[in-house]
This record gives C-alpha cells, sequence and structure tokens, in this order.
C-alpha cells in the first residue's frame, strides 16, 4: 500500500551560483497516515524547508511529493490552494492570526471564499473554539487573548476544514513551558482522533508525545527514528 | 465572515491608509465633477450671454449690382433690390419649422430724413425691442418708449447739438429726445433712433422694412440650418449667418470644455497614481497576511477579490464624496464664474462616481496582480 505521503530524492536550492545555498539534499521519506512525526534539527538544517515542501506551499528543486497519491507539482497554483484547504491545516510559531479579527472571524477566515452560509460558518468556528477551550471568548479580539489562547485560535482555524494532515511549525515556541504542555496536549488529542500531525521543533520535550522523530543535519536526514510508542521519550 | 467583510473590516484596521488612498479619489472625483458642473453652467452661461449680445442672422432684400455706362464710359454702378421686406415677413420667419429656435426677430427701418434742418439717418426699430436687439448699449438719459421720442448716436448729439430734453423737427413733427448713446464705434453713432412706425412715415413707406436681425438659439444645431429654412420661407430675401458671432460663440464654449477636460484628466491621473502607489504599499506592508491567507487555502482569485473590494469600497465612498464636494464647490464658486443661476447637474456627479470607482478598481490592476502572484512560502517569510 502507497505511503500517505512521499518525498522522493527530493532536494531544493536556493540563490544562484554566486550564492547557492542547499537547504535540502536528496531526501526521501514515507510518512503513512495517523503517524505523530516530529522534526527536529539545527537552525538551518532544513526543517522548515521540508515543512514548506510537505504543505506544498513550494515546489523543491528536484524530486517529488506525493501526498494521498498526489504529484503536488502536477497541481496548479489553485489546484494547489484547493489541495491544501481540504488536506492540510497550517499551524505557524506566530500563529499569524489577523489582528482585525475576532477569534471567531479569524476561524472562520478560510471559509471566507466558500458560498457556505454566515450562519453555518459561525457554528462551525464556535464548535471548533469550543474544542480548543475558548468557549466564551468569541468574540475577543488577539490583542484580547493569552499566546496560548492566541495558537489555540490557530489551531481551530486549521482544523475548519477537518484536514486529515495538520503541520506545524514550532507551535510552542512563543509559549511559557506550561501553556507549551497544554498546546501539545492539544495536538495530542488531536492525534489520537485520527490526524496525521508533522511538527518542527527545537525542543525535545515534544518528542515525548511522538510516534516519529526525525533530525535533519545540513539539508539531510541524519536520523530517523520510530518511537517505540507514542507518547515515550526518544 | 466572506471576503466582502473581510475586506470591510480590514479599511478599519487600517484607516489612515484607507483615507489617504481614498483622499486620491476624492479629490480627483471632486475636481472632476466640481470642473464639470461648473464647465457646464458656465457653457449655459456663456450660451444664454452670447445669445443675449446680438443677432447672428441677418435678413436682408436679395440685390444685384447693376453696372451704368455708355460705351467705354463708365458711370458707377447701383445695386437693385429684386424685392422689398415688408413688416408681414415677420410671421414668415416665426412659421419656420425650427422656429423653437428663434429668440428673436427684430425688423429695422433706415431713412435718411431732416433732423432740424441736417440731412440724416434715421433708424426705426420696435421701442420695446431695442434692449434685446442692442443690449451693449449704453443710454445717458432714458430709451424709447413710445412713438415720437428718439435717441441721438453720440455724434448725431453732437452735430445737432442736442440731449436728453431736447426737441427734433422732422417732416413737419417734433420728436423729444429721452437719450444720447455712448460712442459704440458704429454707424449708429451718426444716426437717430427712433420707434419704427414714426421712421416708416419719415420714409413714407409704412410697414416698410430694411432688414431683419434674427437671434437663434443654436448650442447644438447648425445655424446654417435654420438660415436655409427663413431663405426657403423668404424666397427673394438674402439671409446670411453672422460667421463671427457663431464662431467666436464656439470657441468660448469649446475653450471652456477644453479647460475642463484638461485639468480633470490632470487631477485624475495623479489620483489614480494615488490609488496605485497606496494599494501597492499595502500590498507590500500585508505581505505575511496574504501569505497566511494563501497557505489557508485562498486561491490567487480569492486575493484579488479581496483586493478588490477593499478599493472597491474606498473607491465607491470617496467618490460619492468627493462627487458631493464637487457638486457643492460648483455651486459656491458658480456666481464668481459669470453665472447667475447657478444649479446642480446630476450626469457629472454620477459620471464622477462610476469615473472613480473606474479609477480605484484600475489603479488596483497591477498591485492585486502582484498580490495574487506571490508565493506563500516567499510571503510568510517565519515559516
Amino acid at each position: 500500500m502507497a505511503a500517505f505521503i512521499r518525498l522522493e530524492n527530493v532536494s531544493m536550492l536556493y540563490g544562484n551560483n554566486g550564492t547557492r545555498a542547499v537547504a535540502l539534499r536528496d531526501v526521501s521519506l514515507s510518512i503513512e497516515a495517523g503517524e505523530y512525526v516530529v522534526i527536529t534539527g539545527e537552525s538551518g538544517a532544513g526543517k522548515s524547508t521540508l515543512l514548506t515542501i510537505l504543505g506544498g506551499l513550494q515546489v523543491p528543486s528536484s524530486g517529488a511529493v506525493l501526498m494521498k497519491g498526489v504529484d503536488l507539482s502536477s497541481l496548479s497554483a489553485d489546484r494547489l490552494a484547493d489541495f491544501r484547504r481540504e488536506t492540510i491545516g497550517f499551524i505557524f510559531q506566530a500563529y499569524h492570526l489577523l489582528p482585525y479579527l475576532t477569534a471567531r472571524e479569524n476561524v472562520m477566515v478560510p471559509m471566507s471564499p466558500l458560498r457556505t452560509s454566515a450562519r453555518e460558518k459561525a457554528g462551525r468556528a464556535n464548535e471548533l473554539l469550543t474544542s480548543v477551550g475558548l468557549s466564551g471568548k468569541e468574540e475577543r479580539l488577539p490583542s484580547e487573548l493569552s499566546g496560548g489562547e492566541c495558537q489555540r485560535v490557530a489551531i481551530a482555524r486549521a482544523l475548519v476544514h477537518d484536514p486529515p494532515v495538520l503541520l506545524a511549525d514550532e507551535p510552542t515556541g512563543n509559549l511559557d513551558s506550561s501553556t507549551g504542555e497544554q498546546i501539545l496536549d492539544l495536538f495530542s488529542g488531536l492525534h489520537k482522533r485520527g490526524k496525521t500531525v508533522l511538527m518542527v521543533t527545537h525542543n525535545r520535550a515534544n518528542l515525548f508525545r511522538a510516534t516519529r522523530a526525525i533530525r535533519l543535519q545540513d539539508g539531510l536526514v541524519a536520523k530517523d527514528d520510530p518511537l517505540m510508542a507514542p507518547y515515550q521519550a526518544l | 465572515m466572506n471576503i466582502r467583510k473581510l475586506a470591510w473590516k480590514n479599511l478599519f484596521r487600517r484607516k489612515s491608509r484607507a483615507v489617504f488612498t481614498g483622499l486620491g479619489i476624492f479629490l480627483g472625483i471632486g475636481t472632476f465633477v466640481a470642473l464639470a458642473s461648473l464647465t457646464a453652467q458656465m457653457e449655459q452661461a456663456v450660451q444664454d450671454k452670447l445669445d443675449r449680445f446680438g443677432a447672428n442672422i441677418l435678413i436682408t432684400p436679395r440685390t444685384e449690382q447693376l453696372t451704368l455706362g455708355f460705351g467705354d464710359i463708365s458711370l458707377g454702378g447701383t445695386q437693385v433690390a429684386h424685392s422689398r421686406l415688408t413688416a408681414a415677413d415677420e410671421k414668415a420667419i416665426r412659421g419656420i419649422e425650427m422656429k423653437e429656435r428663434l429668440r428673436s426677430v427684430v425688423p429695422f427701418f433706415l431713412a435718411a430724413a431732416d433732423a432740424s434742418g441736417k440731412n440724416i439717418v434715421w433708424m426705426g426699430i420696435p421701442a420695446m425691442e431695442i434692449a434685446a436687439a442692442r443690449p451693449w448699449w449704453k443710454i445717458s438719459g432714458s430709451p424709447i418708449r413710445e412713438k415720437g421720442e428718439i435717441l441721438l448716436g453720440s455724434e448725431a448729439a453732437a452735430a445737432l447739438d442736442k440731449g436728453p430734453g431736447g426737441t427734433v423737427v422732422s417732416g413737419g413733427r417734433t420728436f423729444r429726445v429721452t437719450g444720447v448713446l455712448h460712442p459704440t464705434g458704429e454707424k449708429e453713432d451718426g444716426m437717430v433712433i427712433a420707434a419704427l412706425g414714426d421712421v416708416q412715415s419719415l420714409g413714407r413707406n409704412p410697414g416698410g422694412v430694411t432688414f431683419f436681425e434674427v437671434a437663434a438659439l443654436c448650442k447644438d444645431c447648425p445655424v446654417e440650418d435654420i438660415v436655409a429654412q427663413i431663405g426657403g420661407a423668404l424666397p427673394g430675401a438674402r439671409v446670411s449667418a453672422i460667421r463671427q458671432v457663431v464662431e467666436s460663440r464656439k470657441a468660448a464654449v469649446d475653450q471652456f470644455r477644453r479647460l475642463g477636460i484638461g485639468v480633470s484628466s490632470i487631477v485624475l491621473a495623479i489620483g489614480g497614481l494615488m490609488v496605485f502607489v497606496t494599494v501597492m504599499g499595502s500590498v507590500q506592508e500585508r505581505t505575511k497576511e496574504i501569505g497566511v491567507l494563501r497557505a489557508v487555502g485562498f486561491r490567487r482569485k480569492a486575493i484579488l477579490s479581496l483586493l478588490f473590494w477593499e478599493t472597491g469600497w474606498i473607491s465607491l465612498l470617496s467618490s460619492a464624496s468627493g462627487a458631493l464636494a464637487g457638486l457643492a464647490a460648483a455651486l459656491l464658486v458658480a456666481p464668481h464664474f459669470g453665472v447667475e443661476q447657478a444649479g446642480v447637474a446630476s450626469s457629472p456627479a454620477l459620471l464622477g462616481v462610476a469615473l472613480g470607482m473606474g479609477l480605484g478598481l484600475f489603479g488596483t490592476i497591477p498591485p492585486a496582480r502582484r498580490a495574487a502572484a506571490l508565493s506563500p512560502t516567499e510571503a510568510i517569510r517565519s515559516l
């Protein structure tokens, strides 16, 4: 059976001949549905590049990325946007919430281009905000929420189309350890509900919850360890 | 939440930028509407004034030059009229197809007659038509109102040594001088002006008319058409347009229109540039936000739509307020530009709103295309 996500000899080069930088070198990976993969490595190891390529946000210089059997490089920009909307939920380190929208409206943003009724969209947003523990804070602006609450809103926004894959870039990077734990609990819950989670992190403590850890070094996969059991240290 | 609401909310977030973007359109459309409205009103005012200024069609009897001589000896020549004009011809003139265009038809009768012992040309004109036919006359004293009253041209007054209140005797009748014309530089300076009937009596030609002056309202119609129709109604007459008046009228109106178009074009171009620069700046400033939207599944069309809605809201509000301000400005300044009855012209305002919307949306095309073409990764550098 084909892997849920497959990278075949993926390389990524930035810049021109004069200032060429290699972010990924001939990386091949297979990720099965329902895995909780943590990607670690030093700064500049290629973690974020790997995540953007996995999420179809950029096309590799060479190699292929297949998700659910679809070669992402074969899709047009608009088809790729549709694919991201239906398949992938992004969670960013800096939340990237729109500051002029309330928590509910931020969750509704990915539904803006759709013709669904406003009531239906608001209902879905409320449901998701409740699921991430933000019931009663739907009308608050990001400036009126704590960092952890903003990240919860971002997670709710990522889940709005119920995507099978969640890509998270240092989701606890801006949070204190206690709040970070709560966010990681949320990710664990989502994983338990069948989501495939790929998380880039510097923090080795995040490994306790994952089922697999990939370590990148200088654009190469230095280590790819399936963990003995979920939520166990490497 | 939809694209429209997202765009609307973003405007309130960046109020100063929205105001600055709108300011370009507001000023552009305000100026356009003010100038267009003012030009339209000035055109009308100039038209009215020129129409009041005097006649633009002259009707005289058709004449032919007759050369007199004997063998090789030339005795000069004379003009022979084929027919004569009479007061009854006025009815024929007023009966033409384009009669609604005729503002006035004034008969004149000229006769050489004695005036207190001096032979002078008398000009007969219906007393009540003098103000309409010769609005530029300035009179010391008062105009004639009835039979038995006369006006003297400045040279005639000097020759007769008469002034307002004096009398002139002619054909056994005594005429009272009501006023003296200020010098006009025209032939009437040496004439006596009297009621039409009085001069017809002095010239022993009751009902006779030397020429008609016709003032036709011809803003959008060729005066030649009216000339042709009058010529058809009076086959024995020579009907000619006073080209100079017609041309100067057209030139004056065209000049106003060109001025309005020129100034409006410059201001609108500046407004469009302001929209382009501010929206481009906004795209630059919101690169990350656009990247997030692309990452969460916004198609390029949705990004385009978002930016067009934003500029659309600004354009609509600023061009509508600019149009209102322009109308108000035109209304306020119109009296200083010689418009006696200032009014509100709705068509420049409607055109202005449409133009403002078009300008705003047109100025958004390049930045919106740039925004839509942004790669999500380029946009979110922090990812």
